[in-house]
């Protein structure tokens, strides 16, 4: 070997070692940067990664407000409509056990106590993912927990945590106006989450309570637990106390909202009470009812089923989401346009035969249930006469009873704070061309005159329209919550004031004619029955046909529209608007439930009499 | 002569290892503490006992000459490569691996130390056959050495001790002397094997419809076939024709074309012979993200710990990934993160200069001695230390494939410890005694 070659070959040797270096160089190189890109630039990404890996918090319910009727003040106890009973939660992280037999064992020993099915729910535990909390058991009484936790060591791995259930006190009498609460489906949760509602909290689904959700549903606090990767708890610390939600004092009545929905039994339909001289609502029923604490029961769903399913759609809030033709207490409305276009005048007589004709091409009679003879307006609207509204709506015309069905809010929503009310309508000439491809007859002016026809009203519509005649034609909000209180009931944190949602300039003329006839129809007319009562009413009756026959011989709807006291102070009046589906006659279905609410207001001492040691209210 | 050792030692490589192994010790303490139940589990403690039985063959190989170990290479080859052939078909296995063999209260993993004796062993024929190993036949006998023990680890089967002898072989070839193209054309015949197959596995897997019609055809397996024979036979007749009309541009066409066309061979094969199950695992092993909840989850996790440390680390027993669990083979494969998280960025750069200065002596000192036998043997165990360190960090750290290889020095156990220990001992003698040869 030459010493050339050797000397070439340390070369070659060297080169390919310094080569060698050089990878490993740069391969430290690449591991250093990587780890400076792991540590020093994406590092509080990763600390945020490694405080969720080991935070595992549990939720600690916040008390959901209560809700009270109008009588609750301050530090006296009034009527609870809604409480919570306290309640808890049994469960568990399958993972926390040393083996599946001890977790059957600990199981084994709870089930008797806590009243689960052993087998059934192991193999729903085994469906769950193990590193999970699984909910063992819902609603625990006090006494369970306290027995498993004076006995923990038998008990290894088994938590309990608060889950407080609502309790609606009144169960069907409130269940339209207050709701109910329940587990957020998935739209709604989609549409809240932005809000901070977390999937496994529940939500009010109607009524008041989906309305002030926000308010009554305080925010929940948690636990903040610091876990290992099986789930076990390495400790624990309150992350956030729970906030209390709010309570709720209602402008309702306990005892009118019973009365109405006592007066109410058997038939279907709505009552409703309000203040026109400030829109809050003393009473608001609808029957059928149901149960709310049936519907947030944990074996719910088939109750929910047969309820849904049932014909006479009991979870229908009637009072504000179900239209009717207004009928008779629509020519009201035919009265108002008449006098205030000044087409007629209150003294302004017609002859009733019974029936009035229409000429025409080929003529057709409008009837009136019987014959009247000659009246004048007072009388028509007392004897609730068809045909003198015939007349008087033929000589108005259309445009106008239109234009003040429109005026009094037939048509417009009340803005309670009610969730999904619907709207009645008032229907137009162009309206009817546009949907029925016809002009607007002169019987069609007939029957919208006496509100039969395309006109539909809701019951809080209609108890709006004379909130405005009452309270001289100011028309205010209608509301449900008077008072929102801190959860310990000691400080006033709000208070709904009126809210005027229109301004109906009716002339005093108008005015006086209306509550007039109406008064005469309490004295001696279709609303006769109010007589008794030791407080001076007044009020119209209506009778709407409707096409259903789905009771014999039945088919109408009847309504009472009324308010006491008649000529006394607005500020104690109260409207009080009945309906009863396929009630026959108003006079004789709406009248007697209409009177038995006005008992009971006088009862109460709502309304302002001589001697003042009657308390207003 | 003890004096002698403790005059010439190799001071900033053994001081390098000691230290790593010290700080290795702390961290496997930190790692088998529990918090809950207030109590170690003691892996600290046993690592003490093989460091301080790896000081003891540390030392002893710094007292033997390096050269005995050139003389008796093949006994020591095939006495180890005996003693994993008899684990691997006789040993209970341990988590699916018959590697161990059991002693009751210890276990050696016979492996670890054939890398070290083939590291020996190729430094000795290539020392024999330096003149001759620009010749690819010269190849044959480095391959055989390599590949019989990586056939009967893969057996074990412990797929990231087999894999790397290869990368240690190649290190070895290279600097030994070999033609850069021979190795080349192993490296491209193995790639080209390897694509083919995995490409079309991942295509079914991933459920992706190509769009590229030339791409879908090759993974028709006639397709392939056919190509691969126009192309052996195209080298074969050039290979032909280079005997009669001696032209180097004929050499430009019949090397590549067999090259290609064994690796399409080989692919062929590979995707015939190789189950569906093996062929995934490969991927997940080049791609973790694909077996999120298997190995993927492991890197996520320790990618958490490692950044999650910041700078300064979150303290010794405090790191959350680490002592709450989310940190899987925390004192073993994963114990870079254990460092990073309770260090911090400083703790990551002390381990990372400690073991730089440990693999820039080895190159040093192979550089240094005029033995070529020595100067091979220090290149193959600084490779061996080298490859540990990169796959074992790159794993954690997300930028390399997953295998179970320890962290040298660090990572819990006695066998890696052992090996890794003799090795720097070998290092040491070779320092020690370079201005003799």
């Amino acid at each position: 070997m030459t010493t050339s070659l050797k000397t070439r070959m340390l070369e070659a040797f060297r080169r390919r070692m310094f080569f060698f270096l050089v990878c490993v160089a740069t391969a430290f190189a690449i591991l250093v940067l990587q780890i400076i890109n792991l540590q020093l630039i994406h590092g509080r990404e990763y600390k945020i990664k490694a405080a969720i890996n080991m935070e595992n918090n549990i939720p600690i319910p916040a008390a959901r407000g209560e809700i009270y009727d109008r009588d609750f003040k301050k530090g006296i106890s009034g009527t609870v409509l809604v409480s919570n009973r306290p309640s808890f939660n049994l469960t568990l992280v399958p993972k926390n056990f040393e083996s599946e037999a001890q977790m059957r064992d600990v199981l084994a020993r709870l089930a008797p106590i806590a009243e689960f099915d052993l087998e059934t729910t192991i193999a729903e535990i085994k469906k769950s993912n193990p590193w999970e909390r699984f909910v063992l058991k819902e609603d625990v009484a006090f006494d369970v927990v306290v027995k498993i936790a004076s006995h923990k060591k038998f008990f290894p791995n088994i938590r309990w945590e608060d889950a407080p259930v609502r309790i609606y006190n009144y169960s069907d009498i409130f269940a339209h106006v207050i709701g109910y609460i329940g587990s957020m489906t998935k739209e709604e949760y989609n549409s809240l989450k932005e809000q901070g509602y977390k999937y496994y909290q529940v939500v009010g689904k109607t009524g008041i309570e989906k309305n002030y959700d926000k308010i009554l549903r305080g925010e929940d606090g948690y636990i903040r637990r610091v876990v290992d990767v099986n789930n076990r708890t390495e400790g624990e610390e309150i992350g956030k106390y729970p906030i209390a939600g709010n309570n709720l004092v209602l402008t309702i009545d306990y005892e009118v909202q019973a009365a109405a929905y006592d007066a109410l039994a058997g038939s279907t339909g709505s009552v409703i009470a309000i203040k026109p001289a400030t829109g809050e609502i003393i009473a608001m029923v609808s029957r059928p009812g149901f149960d709310p604490n049936q519907i947030i029961s944990k074996e719910n769903s088939g109750i929910i089923r047969e309820l849904l399913n049932s014909p006479e759609k009991p979870f229908l809030n009637r009072s504000i989401q179900s239209r009717y033709p207004p009928a008779s207490t629509f020519k009201l409305v035919t009265a108002i346009a008449a006098l205030e276009t000044e087409k007629s005048y209150p003294d302004k007589t017609f002859y009733c035969p019974g029936k009035y004709t229409l000429k025409g091409y080929v003529d057709r009679d409008f009837y009136c249930f019987r014959a009247h003879g000659t009246l004048d307006l007072y009388r028509a609207i007392a004897e609730s006469c068809s045909v003198y509204f015939y007349n008087l709506g033929m000589i108005v015309g259309p445009t106008m009873i239109m234009k003040y069905a429109s005026y009094m809010g037939l048509d417009e929503p009340t803005k309670i704070d009610l969730p999904g009310e619907l709207t009645g309508f008032v229907p137009s000439q162009r309206w009817k061309l546009k949907t029925f491809g016809q002009p607007w007859f002169d019987g069609d002016t007939v029957n919208l005159s006496i509100g039969q026809g395309f006109t539909v009203v809701t019951p809080i519509g209609l108890a709006n329209m004379m909130c405005g005649i009452v309270n001289n034609g100011i028309v205010y909000k209608p509301y449900l919550v008077k008072e929102i209180y801190s959860p310990d009931n000691k400080t006033v944190l709000g208070k709904t004031e009126k809210e005027k949602l229109r301004e109906i300039p009716l002339s005093p003329v108008t005015l006086n004619t209306l509550k007039q006839g109406m008064r005469y129809s309490v004295q001696n007319g279709t609303s006769a029955l109010l007589g008794r009562l030791k407080v001076p009413a007044a009020g119209k009756t209506g009778t709407a046909q409707t096409k259903s026959n789905r009771k014999e011989n039945v088919s109408q709807h009847a309504w009472f529209l009324g308010y006491a006291p008649f000529g006394g102070d607005v500020d104690s009046a109260v409207v009080v608007c009945v309906l009863i589906e396929y009630g026959q006659w108003g006079s004789s279905a709406a009248v007697p439930v209409a009177e038995r609410v006005f008992s009971k207001l006088v009862e109460l001492g709502y309304f302002a009499t001589g001697d003042t040691t009657t308390q207003i209210k | 002569m003890l004096n002698d050792i403790f005059s010439r030692w190799d001071r900033p490589l053994v001081i390098a290892t000691f230290l790593a192994v010290v700080l290795g010790i702390l961290m496997i303490y930190s790692a088998g503490f529990d918090p809950v139940e207030q109590i170690n589990k003691g892996f600290y403690k046993k690592q003490i006992v093989w460091f301080i039985i790896g000081i003891v063959f540390m030392v002893v190989m710094s007292v033997i000459n390096y050269r005995h170990l050139g003389d008796y290479a093949l006994q020591i080859y095939g006495i180890i490569l005996f003693i994993v052939l008899l684990t691997t078909i006789f040993a209970r296995p341990i988590r699916g691996t018959s590697a161990w063999i059991n002693f009751g209260f210890f276990s050696i993993q016979p492996s670890e130390f054939m890398k070290l004796s083939v590291v020996i062993l190729l430094a000795k024929y290539l020392e024999l056959r330096e003149r001759d190993i620009r010749n690819f036949r010269e190849l044959i006998i480095p391959a055989l050495i390599v590949m019989v023990p990586v056939l009967i680890i893969l057996k074990q089967p412990d797929f990231g001790t087999a894999a790397i002898f290869i990368p240690v072989m190649f290190t070895m070839l290279f600097v030994g002397g070999a033609d850069i193209s021979h190795l080349v054309a192993t490296i491209l015949i193995a790639f080209i094997a390897l694509f083919f197959p995995m490409l079309y596995t991942y295509w079914e897997w991933a459920g992706y419809k190509g769009s590229s019609i030339i791409l879908q055809m090759f993974t028709h397996l006639d397709v392939l076939f056919t190509i691969s024979a126009i192309l052996l036979f195209i080298a074969i007749s050039t290979f032909v024709a280079h005997f009669f009309w001696n032209q180097k541009v004929l050499r430009k066409i019949y090397i590549p074309a067999t090259v290609i066309s064994l690796g399409l061979m080989l692919s062929v094969v590979i995707h015939k012979w190789f189950k569906e199950y093996q062929k995934k695992r490969i991927l997940v092993f080049l791609n973790p993200e694909l077996d999120p909840h298997g190995s993927g989850y492991n890197i996520i996790q320790a990618k958490i710990a490692i950044g999650s440390g910041g700078f300064f680390g979150k303290g010794f027993l405090k790191g959350t990934q680490t002592q709450l669990g989310f940190l899987p083979e925390k004192t073993s494969d994963f114990i870079f993160p254990v460092i990073s998280e309770e260090l911090g960025f400083l703790g990551a750069m002390v381990a990372i200069a400690l073991l730089g200065i440990i693999l820039y002596r080895g190159i040093q000192i192979a550089l240094s001695t005029r033995d070529k036998f020595a100067a091979l043997l220090a290149t193959g165990i600084t490779a061996i230390l080298f490859f540990h360190i990169l796959i074992n960090i790159g794993m954690t750290i997300g930028i390399m494939p997953v295998t179970g290889l320890p962290l040298c020095f660090f990572s819990y156990g006695g066998s890696n410890l052992f090996m890794s220990m003799i090795g720097i001992g070998i290092l040491n003698n070779i320092s020690m005694n370079r201005s003799y040869y």
